[in-house]
């Protein structure tokens, strides 16, 4: 800590995991009837752009996202993605029936 | 009726562990691990209950119908703490649950439903369905409702377990409302794998 300045209290927020960001930046393309802009993830996920770019990136690389366009880019959901979206909604669906967040 | 619970409690304990592959949640596998528990609880009293049943009911057989209940407590106590840990732990406001140092207390084998035992696992279960219930109350789903019903039925079963250890007429609602508590349980599973 700095000399002379107070300790930052700490944020409220609640910390969301990786995984969780997956689904957000997912959810946001399936919502945006699998065709997003990156500006609506951005948004729509409430990240950084640094932060989009990394997890785009990382979505691309394991498969459930493809990138289309070359100015403008599209981000959509492949056959993988959908599957994924669809056993995680059961999985939430399931876990908030008992009360547990996912 | 056993044997149908426990394959009830199997079905779920496999979606939360599909769910806990797929996310990486804790309290998915704390679910896993309890019905795990339960369903194996249920196995064995069921089979124990079968041995007595075949061999006929004469006072050197009622061992394995001891042995069998005390491991079924036990795997409650265990499974339904793991579920109060669960709800604390999604809570965040303590660290460790009180429950599972109550079930580490508990003697070791019991013999007999006793209102000792009974009392325990239906403190455990009211805890559980409060929990859902304000669940339910707060996002009003259907699966919500179903599980809010299933423990308020398993909770109903031990009060009636628990009326059995006075007057024996009550033993078959018990299991008439355990079962109706798992197929409440069986219900949520199939809506909530309904083909999208």
């Amino acid at each position: 800590m700095m000399p002379g300045k107070q300790a930052e209290p700490r944020p409220t927020a609640k910390y969301r995991s990786q995984f969780r960001i997956y689904v957000d930046i997912m959810s946001v393309i399936q919502r945006e009837s699998n065709e997003a802009k990156p500006t609506r993830i951005l948004y729509g996920a409430n990240l950084s752009h640094d932060r989009l770019v990394k997890y785009l990136d990382e979505l691309k690389a394991l498969g459930v996202i493809q990138e289309t366009g070359t100015d403008d880019k599209i981000y959509s959901l492949t056959q993988k993605g959908i599957e994924f979206m669809n056993n995680f909604r059961r999985v939430e669906s399931f876990a908030q029936a008992f009360g547990f967040k996912i | 009726m056993e044997f149908i619970a426990f394959v009830i409690a199997i079905a779920i304990a496999n979606q939360a562990l599909r769910g806990y592959k797929l996310s990486k949640e804790k309290t998915l596998l704390y679910l896993n691990l309890s019905f795990v528990l339960i369903g194996a609880g249920l196995l064995v009293d069921g089979l124990s209950s079968l041995i007595v049943f075949l061999t006929g009911v004469r006072r050197g057989f009622l061992y394995p119908f001891a042995i069998g209940y005390t491991i079924n407590f036990l795997a409650q106590v265990i499974a339904y703490g793991l579920l109060v840990y669960a709800y604390i732990h999604q809570a965040r406001s303590v660290s460790e649950s009180p429950t599972l140092a109550l079930a580490a207390a508990v003697p070791f084998l019991f013999f007999e439903r006793n209102a000792f035992t009974e009392l325990i696992l239906l403190f455990l279960l009211v805890y559980i369905a409060t929990q859902t219930g304000i669940n339910y109350s707060i996002n009003k789903g259907t699966n919500s409702m179903l599980v809010f019903g299933a423990f308020l039925a398993l909770a109903i079963s031990h009060v009636f377990f628990l009326i059995f250890t006075v007057a024996p007429v009550f033993y078959p609602f018990a299991h008439i409302a355990q079962l109706c508590g798992f197929l409440l349980l069986l219900a949520m599973l199939l809506r909530v794998n309904r083909p999208t």
